[in-house]
């Protein structure tokens, strides 16, 4: 049986009284796209900070290619790749420098790095202002600095927390395809987003997570069998959208007309 | 938009009353709110006490003002209202800049995004400053001064109240505008760092009047009486000058010379008030302050990314580390400007007097210099080693999702900080060495050990409170940044054994006539040190990841 990329057991974290995360029981196979959803204040972030060893978990095991994290961080660090939800980067370096400095934290040697910066930085579009400081940097230009030290490495495996958000339509081409040929080349992708028409395009499995629970996960098929197994009705030949189905599970609906009527 | 621009004035003004309304409660739900943590609640106490002197300042200025522009009034020397005129000017004008115009301040241009008129976000704009304390000391100063000027002559009393309303407008006006203008300059990061720069010279530039003024004190300067007496003239034009001389040519029964310098008091605050205007047009209209002007670029520079520095005998990952530290260091204005300060302090003393002989108290003891020069660079690092972190800001998670350990960034980290250490011992006995005497080899032996174990201690201490209590700091913000409570009282604690440590092996080798009997004490306590230096590095790896929340939720706090 093949190692999966990542995988927790009973993963639970506890505020106080709150329980972010509830006995969380994810397995990502190698190799998937794989779109983490929830409404807002479900658990994600507080997974993905897990996950990446940002947050310690009050309960359970989080193993990446067969690695306890806990037990083995540096080695399970060096596998993966993270852009955090406040992307982590030196606002007083250039992009230049902080991509060769994070180069080298992965253990990259000096002429690698440098190599790696220029293309990643060439790639990204970023290479017109050598001189600029990534504090005086746009957001989305931080966004895409933030992906481009992310990948520096090679990861086997990559975390974004809401990657494209602030990011042009361009740009955001430009990073999809680079994801893809990350996934072609072996690599797991671990996404969050608010926007589902992203994560349906781009995912081929998807996980839910509603009031820190794990509701849902599996193919975008499967997730669509086994909402239309509920007893949801569908026009004939109708396939159901992502964001029908993570309303249906979440149970997000209202009726229109109970909406807002003053509005123009 | 258009709609509401096209409303008649009659419908405007319930609207822009709401608006007030709805931004003062604004303000008090912001109040009240602060007050729900700790810091707020801390903070409202730190106001009582501040808003007690603010107070003081107001009244009991308010009392000496109407003293002084009685005595003027009753004794006909009227001109010389423009003396305390000009303290009220500059008091009004300097003050406020000085005390916070390299902070963040809360953004009025916010309101922006509403459907506000013009006329009313001048208002909101001059509201805004009308409530400020040096607005209100200066409403009371100027009110003392008519009270005081009726007392002493009741029927100047009109003069008085419509000239030192003008002026009231004036100051108002001006403080606006400054403000307004400055926000301008410092809504860019570079423009802000230099002002910044210029700022903390003209602080520092205090520093040398005492010791300047005592080094020519003494001279025969008979240029400086000429000089004053040829500003005297323009003085009259200045604002302080025209009110006053608003009110004594009215003392002089000369009616018309009065309305000519209040005329000109309105010319001035009419200037104000147009600079102000185009400032605050500006910034209605939406203009773009974006730091992200894209420069052209040649393909050559695009391509030219240098390799990172390689230092021998260092991994990759501290090297890096290294490099990055070092590379924060040298841009931020406010690190350079603390380091630059042991070599100032020396030069102080150089300058100053001392019982009449140049070079203060190191006069009779050259050789002690060098030693209180570098326990000076100790002190000033210190606030680099105990908030080690302070500066990386969201960095902080980059740091714990890397495959390096905290040892070794904090071994990185030390290894700057002791580089910066040695360049300012150095610089410390070059510049002993030429404004005293260099020092002999047996105290600099000796400070150099005792610098060596002062940093262990320091570096061990540092490391643990960096990761225990750590605050964030901005690397391009001046003042106003202070280390965590529990920092300051260790820090102090660290540096109280130091000095009493270094005070006895100093006083051990005097008390024999052999100084390298410190430097050999010096040298065992550093031995100690670095025992419990890496005994630290031990636990920092374990200490870090149990710390990692606090450390990520104050170094990414907004």
């Amino acid at each position: 049986m093949d190692v999966p990329a990542i995988s927790t057991e009973n993963l639970t974290r506890r505020f106080g009284e709150l329980v972010a995360v509830d006995n969380m029981n994810l397995r990502v196979a190698g190799g998937q796209f794989f779109g983490f959803l929830g409404p807002n204040g479900a658990g994600k972030s507080t997974t993905i900070k897990m996950l990446t060893g940002l947050l310690a978990p009050s309960a359970g095991r989080m193993e990446m290619l067969g690695l306890d994290l806990v037990a083995n961080p540096v080695e399970v660090k060096r596998q993966i790749g993270v852009v955090p939800e406040g992307m982590a980067l030196f606002g007083r370096l250039t992009g230049a420098e902080y991509l060769n400095f994070v180069g080298r934290m992965y253990g990259l040697d000096r002429e690698t790095a440098a190599k790696r910066t220029a293309e990643l930085l060439e790639f990204m579009q970023l290479a017109d202002q050598p001189k600029a400081l990534i504090t005086d940097y746009s957001h989305g230009m931080q966004k895409k600095l933030a992906l481009a030290a992310a990948v520096i490495h090679g990861p086997k495996i990559l975390f974004l927390d809401e990657p494209f958000e602030g990011v042009d339509a361009i740009a955001s081409g430009t990073l999809k395809s680079m994801l893809h040929g990350m996934i072609a080349r072996g690599a797991t992708i671990f996404l969050t987003s608010h926007v589902l028409e992203i994560v349906e395009r781009l995912c081929s499995h998807v996980a839910i997570i509603h009031r820190g629970r794990l509701v849902a996960q599996g193919s975008l098929e499967e997730l669509r069998a086994g909402v239309q197994a509920q007893g949801e009705q569908t026009g004939a030949g109708e396939k159901l959208t992502l964001e029908e189905i993570f309303l249906r599970i979440v149970g997000g609906s209202r009726a229109a007309e109970q909406e807002l009527s003053w509005l123009g | 938009m258009a709609g509401v621009n096209s409303t008649p004035l009659s419908l405007a003004w319930p609207e822009a009353r709401e608006q007030f309304a709805a931004i003062a409660r604004l303000r008090w739900r912001i109040f009240v709110n602060s007050l729900r943590t700790l810091r707020g609640r801390l903070e409202m106490v730190s106001w009582i006490f501040v808003g007690f002197g603010f107070a003081v300042l107001g009244l009991g200025g308010m009392f000496g003002l109407a003293t002084a522009s009685w005595y003027f009034a009753s004794h006909d020397t009227l001109e010389w209202l423009a003396l305390p005129l000009w303290g009220v000017f500059l008091y009004w004008q300097l003050f406020p800049v000085m005390a916070t115009a390299f902070t963040e301040n809360f953004d009025s241009s916010n309101f922006l995004r509403f459907p506000l008129r013009y006329r009313s976000y001048f208002f909101i704009r001059m509201a805004y400053g009308a409530l400020e304390p040096t607005t209100l000391i200066g409403t009371l100063w100027l009110l003392g001064m008519t009270a005081g000027i009726g007392i002493g002559a009741p029927r100047l009393l009109p003069w008085a109240a419509i000239a030192l309303a003008t002026f009231w407008a004036l100051n108002v006006l001006l403080a606006r505008m400054i403000f307004a203008w400055i926000e301008r300059w410092l809504a860019r990061r570079k423009s802000r760092e230099i002002l910044g720069v210029v700022f903390f010279l003209f602080v520092i530039s205090f520093q040398f009047i005492g010791p300047v003024m005592g080094h020519y004190g003494k001279r025969n300067r008979p240029a400086v009486p000429g000089a004053i007496g040829d500003l005297i003239p323009a003085e009259k034009l200045s604002p302080a000058g025209l009110a006053a001389k608003v009110v004594a040519e009215a003392s002089r029964g000369n009616p018309g010379n009065a309305l000519g310098s209040l005329a000109f008091e309105c010319v001035y605050s009419a200037a104000f008030l147009w600079l102000l205007n185009v400032r605050l047009r500006a910034q209605y209209r939406g203009e773009n302050l974006s730091e992200s002007i894209a420069p052209v670029t040649s393909r050559a520079e695009k391509q030219a990314v240098r390799t990172g520095w390689g230092l021998p005998g260092l991994s990759g990952p501290v090297a890096a580390l290294f490099e990055k530290e070092l590379r924060y260091l040298t841009r931020s204005g406010p690190m350079l400007f603390n380091l630059a300060m042991p070599i100032v302090i020396l030069l102080i003393f150089r300058i100053g007097p001392a019982h009449g002989r140049r070079g203060g108290p190191f006069t009779q003891h050259a050789d002690l210099a060098f030693p209180i020069g570098a326990a000076y660079a100790l002190l000033i690092l210190s606030n680099l080693t105990y908030n080690s972190f302070g500066v990386e800001g969201g960095g902080i998670q980059f740091l714990f999702v890397s495959p390096v350990r905290f040892r070794e960034i904090l071994v990185a980290k030390n290894l700057v900080q002791g580089a910066v250490l040695a360049l300012e011992v150095a610089l410390v006995w070059a510049g002993a060495s030429l404004m005293f005497r260099p020092p002999g080899i047996g105290i600099t032996l000796a400070t150099l050990a005792g610098a060596l174990f002062a940093a262990l201690l320091n570096f061990t201490a540092g490391n643990l409170l960096s990761l225990y209590a750590p605050k964030k700091f901005d690397s391009a913000v001046f003042g106003r940044q202070r280390a965590a409570g529990t920092t300051v009282l260790v820090s102090l604690g660290v540096q109280v054994v130091i000095v009493l440590l270094a005070t006895v092996a100093l006083l051990t080798g005097m008390h024999y006539g052999r100084i390298w009997i410190a430097t050999i004490i010096f040298l065992a306590l550093a031995a100690a040190a670095f025992g419990g230096y890496v005994a630290m590095l031990d636990r920092v790896d374990q200490i870090a990841i149990s710390r990692r929340e606090n450390l990520i939720a104050e170094l990414c706090r907004a």
